[in-house]
């Protein structure tokens, strides 16, 4: 039998994405037009899943509202973990509402619905003496950045080291964090010591691989990309609007030929190759759409306005006359002013950048945390509602924390503070 | 969302586990509703009514419906007439096949043509029609009932999830392709849902059904079949799941959950309706409708607040606006002139509301519904209908659809301003309109009235003062508290206090002050702050600006901005004051004592 049940882990902050998380969780940021998490719901719907599970922590209120009690028919049930202590403890959370076998991806990262699929087909095509010592099937994907995520040894299809990010020695491939399981996770993730406090599921899995419990991976060559630092929000989406398959969703809640629900987040429509645009968007007749370039329902792009390639601008935002927008994901209800250029940037939601704002766009040096990023294709990051009044420059690879003021005729760098005030 | 049950082997209780069921479906919210049952020999009983379910309800008690197996159906429309006819289940011309469906039938054009060909007739517009006759041609060429449904279905294509009950067996048929669908497995009784909780109350063991597969129930048992009519062994699985929970999206309570629905539902509200670089507001549901020389807007509750909201929207424009309690208006109804009445009703069935605009239709006067529901009874018997598009409201205390009523207040009187506002004007107007879900999206983000409500419980009452588009908020933020507080709240007018309300004031009866932008009302109804605070009363502002809070010894902060949508965002702080404390006391949140969501007598 198929797997039915499926957990989605979503309670996790995303420090390294600050300060777009500051309002939301991770798996809610934007990769195109729909939150990072909805691609993975998708991915689990296409592989059978019929009953969902998300484990919700920080701001959780945010996934709750998006979602609802049910995902294109399939309901959806929330868990919570109360404190962040790791992501073996966070499915712990969910213990209760999965049956012997289900699947577990991280709510965090974007994945080709393949990913999922090569599990499940591996994880059904056990022989039944596999079955008994099968623990864990987990996806593998080829990355020559494989020391900065937990990296995969395998020998055949047994998984043989787990490490999270090695310091040395050659890897190349990554745990995908699309795994399948059976409920003996659960007493392994209990039986794992702690560090710091939390429980990383990946400790879990090195310790089964350790104990010698056959522990298997699939090897996938299905897209996969994890959304660590800002930069790779705009990789996702350039890679989303190539493919052109997730941009928008699937299927509409339509019943009895009426749609039963105004879902506005939903039902974008293709406008031509490459240019996706929702009922009840406006552009402008004399706008320019340079595809790919994806645009959400109730937005307003003014005459004049060139937006794309690779652009994806949500729900209820406006672009003002003559603005350019290239490389960008320009969230919901911001306003991108008159005369305003915005290049390799990624706005929170409610931003308003007033009229010939210039976020001249990439490469930076980009401080996250600690650690500088040499070389990073980032214009800007602008947290929510961020109020720019106008004719503000953004040096590249400038951070604005939210609810920031910008007023008239700064420019602006580095990393700026929540709620702070920058004048002349 | 639609909702599905379908239940065989309860005897004589099946009418009430359908109904129950429907229920149990509540989330899902209704416009109409339908049963059929079968006595497994000769008949089908088909009772439908749009409406609520308690519609439903009364049209069961007023005859007597009997059959050992049946099925039922709840239906929820944002689009599209809510009509008897168009309920589920449907039947065939025989009446003796009846079919409940979610989903959409894409072939159904060329079903029906063919179907109505050969001289079979349809009394709804639905898709679904389709499949009772279809079923009935199988019948009369002589196949047995499970085979006639199967090869109805085969001739389908589109998304279903279909259950049918025919008067010839004791049996339900079932299939689904893409629409979710479950089966209940009891003791010696079988059940169908679109979701576990339609039948939670009879079992916990549950088959999923997977997408082009048959179900077949009866009192015997329980078969599943797939596409080419191979019997599949299905697991049956056990959930472990609280009825009550279902649909709070992992909420303690509805009322949160919609009161953090807020910018998704303003959305709603106005998407498609407005076009800020021209200026413009559709509202395609008022065509011909033209500006009216007065105004008289009659509510009750809530609705009434934002009626008094309403009124001074149309002050703007010049346009004389009363507002008046339903319940008054019908019993003496002032003169009316040329006016155009209006009546806001959350679900268009409030009772009070209905008869209050059929006085006002009885005397010539032209009327409008400002409702929730699509078709609902206000809706129908006005001469127009302006939907706020909130989405089902499941909490008795109304949240989201007092916000939505205000926005759509703002949409009709810019609509009906016409030449009175210059474009600039209400490009302004409409640019602060899509700028609101944002801002709603700030305040649930931001606010601190958990941490307000922790600090004033136990006091000996709550007051709410504001002034201009605040007062009417002042009042929803008493009423909102006292409904569910169970507490002592009252709201005024800031300047009436010192006419006599000035003396229930003392130090353990905390004043929420609304207070929004720099204006002349505000800087008076800081001065009403300081008359409080003279009496040693506590004083929460809730207000945009940094001044005011100097003055308070807690704030709730909104943002600044527009005067005019200011109440929306006041009030969303106040929705989570009343919410927290009625959190704190323990209170019975959604369902509060003696209060029912919406009322049906006068």
């Amino acid at each position: 039998m198929s797997i039915q049940s499926a957990v989605v882990l979503a309670a996790g902050e995303g420090r390294r994405l600050r300060p777009l998380t500051r309002n939301r969780p991770k798996p809610m940021l934007p990769a195109a037009t729909r939150p990072i998490i909805e691609h993975v719901f998708d991915a689990l719907l296409s592989a059978g899943v019929t009953d969902l599970h998300v484990v919700v922590g920080y701001k959780r209120q945010r996934v709750q509202n998006h979602f609802g009690p049910t995902y294109d028919g399939v309901s959806v049930t929330y868990h919570v973990q109360e404190k962040p202590l790791g992501s073996g403890h966070a499915l712990l959370q969910a213990a209760d509402g999965v049956g012997e076998e289900f699947l577990v991806v991280n709510g965090d990262q974007v994945v080709d619905p393949q990913l999922v699929q090569n599990v499940v087909d591996a994880h059904d095509g056990r022989s039944g003496d596999e079955q008994d010592e099968t623990a864990a099937t987990l996806c593998v994907v080829e990355s020559e950045r494989a020391s900065r995520y937990g990296s995969v040894r395998l020998d055949g299809d047994r998984v043989v080291e787990l490490v999270e990010q090695p310091l040395e020695g050659h890897y190349r491939l990554v745990n995908a964090g699309v795994y399948a399981f059976t409920d003996a996770i659960f007493e392994t993730i209990r039986e794992t010591p702690t560090v710091d406090g939390t429980t990383p599921l990946p400790d879990a899995i090195a310790r089964l691989v350790e104990s010698d419990t056959s522990v298997r991976g699939v090897q996938s060559e299905g897209y996969w990309t994890d959304a660590t630092y800002p930069w790779d929000l705009l990789a996702a989406t350039r890679r989303l609007l190539a493919d052109g398959t997730n941009v928008f969703r699937s299927s509409n809640q339509r019943i009895n030929g009426h749609q039963t629900e105004t879902r506005t987040d939903a039902g974008v429509r293709r406008r031509r190759n490459g240019v996706w645009v929702a009922p009840g968007a406006r552009v402008h007749e004399n706008a320019t759409l340079q595809a790919p370039v994806v645009v959400a329902a109730d937005c307003e792009i003014g005459p004049g306005a060139v937006v794309g390639p690779n652009v994806a601008v949500g729900q209820n935002a406006t672009v003002g006359p003559n603005a350019v927008v290239v490389d960008s994901i320009v969230d919901e209800d911001t306003r991108i002013g008159a005369n305003s250029t915005v290049v390799d940037c990624v706005t929170g939601q409610a931003v308003w950048l007033g009229p010939s704002c210039v976020v001249t766009g990439g490469p930076a040096d980009v401080r996250v945390d600690t650690q500088i990023h040499e070389g990073k294709r980032l214009g800007a990051v602008v947290g929510d509602r961020v109020h720019a009044e106008g004719d503000v420059s953004f040096a590249p690879g400038t951070l604005v924390g939210s609810n920031a003021t910008l007023r008239t005729g700064t420019v602006v760098s580095g990393l700026l503070a929540p709620k702070s005030e920058v004048v002349r | 969302m639609c909702g599905i049950i379908g239940c065989v082997g309860r005897g004589d209780e099946t009418l009430d586990v359908l109904v129950e069921g429907l229920s149990k479906l509540e989330y899902r919210g209704y416009d109409s509703a339908g049963v059929a049952l079968s006595d497994g020999q000769i008949d089908v009983n088909v009772v439908k009514r749009a409406g609520e379910l308690d519609a439903l309800r009364e049209a069961l008690s007023e005859q007597s419906v009997s059959g050992r197996v049946g099925i039922g159906h709840t239906r929820w429309s944002t689009h599209g007439p809510p009509t008897d006819e168009n309920a589920h289940p449907h039947t065939d011309c025989t009446g003796s096949v009846a079919v409940v469906h979610n989903g959409i039938i894409e072939n159904y054009d060329d079903l029906r043509e063919e179907l109505e060909t050969s001289g079979h007739e349809f009394r709804s517009d639905t898709d679904t029609e389709v499949v009772p006759h279809l079923v009935e041609e199988k019948l009369a060429a002589g196949a047995p009932p499970e085979a006639a449904f199967r090869a109805a279905v085969e001739r389908l294509s589109g998304s279903f999830a279909l259950v049918c009950v025919v008067a010839s067996e004791e049996a339900v048929f079932a299939a689904r392709q893409d629409s979710p669908l479950v089966l209940g497995v009891g003791d010696d009784s079988y059940y169908l849902g679109s979701d576990v909780p339609a039948f939670l109350a009879h079992t916990d063991r549950v088959v999923y059904l997977d997408d082009g597969e048959f179900a077949t129930l009866r009192p015997s048992g329980w078969t599943v079949r797939n596409g080419d009519d191979e019997r599949v062994e299905k697991s049956v699985e056990t959930v472990d799941w609280n009825v009550e929970d279902t649909g709070k999206s992992g909420y303690d309570h509805y009322m949160l959950k919609e009161i953090h629905e807020q910018p998704r539902a303003l959305r709603q509200c106005l998407s498609g309706r407005v076009d800020e670089r021209r200026g413009e507001v559709t509202l395609s549901e008022l065509e011909g409708l033209e500006t009216p020389s007065a105004v008289h807007l009659v509510a009750c509750g809530t609705s009434y607040h934002a009626a008094l909201y309403g009124v001074q929207l149309f002050h703007s424009l010049g346009i004389p606006a009363q507002a008046f309690l339903a319940s008054e208006y019908a019993t003496g109804v002032p003169p009316l002139g040329d006016s155009l009445v209006v009546g806001i009703t959350q679900s268009g069935e409030t009772a009070d509301t209905l008869s209050a605009l059929r006085e006002a239709r009885a005397r010539g006067a032209r009327t409008l519904a400002v409702t929730n529901v699509v078709g609902s009874t206000a809706a129908r018997e006005c001469d127009y209908a302006l939907y706020i598009r909130a989405g089902p409201e499941i909490g008795v205390a109304a949240t989201k659809t007092f916000s939505s009523q205000l926005v759509s207040l703002n949409l009709l009187v810019e609509y009906l301003a016409g030449d009175q506002r210059s474009s600039e004007e209400r490009r302004a107007v409409l640019q602060t309109l899509r700028d609101l879900p944002g801002r709603v999206q700030q305040v649930l983000d931001e606010s601190m009235a958990e941490e307000v409500a922790a600090e004033y419980l136990g006091a000996d009452g709550y007051f709410f003062i504001g002034r201009g588009l605040n007062y009417p908020v002042a009042l929803e933020g008493a009423l909102k508290f006292k409904e569910i507080t169970y507490e002592h709240a009252e709201g005024f007018a800031a300047g009436e206090l010192k006419h006599g309300t000035l003396a229930l004031v003392t130090e353990n009866t905390p004043v929420f002050a609304v207070v929004t932008g720099e204006d002349a009302p505000a800087k008076k109804t800081l001065g009403n702050v300081r008359e409080v605070e003279s009496r040693g009363a506590p004083v929460i502002a809730v207000t945009d600006d940094d001044q005011i809070e100097r003055y308070a010894d807690a704030s709730l902060r909104v943002p600044s901005g527009s005067a005019r949508v200011a109440p929306v965002l006041v009030n969303v702080q106040l929705q989570l004051v009343a919410y927290w404390v009625a959190n704190a006391l323990g209170r019975s949140i959604d369902k509060p004592r003696n209060l029912a969501k919406s009322v049906t007598v006068e």
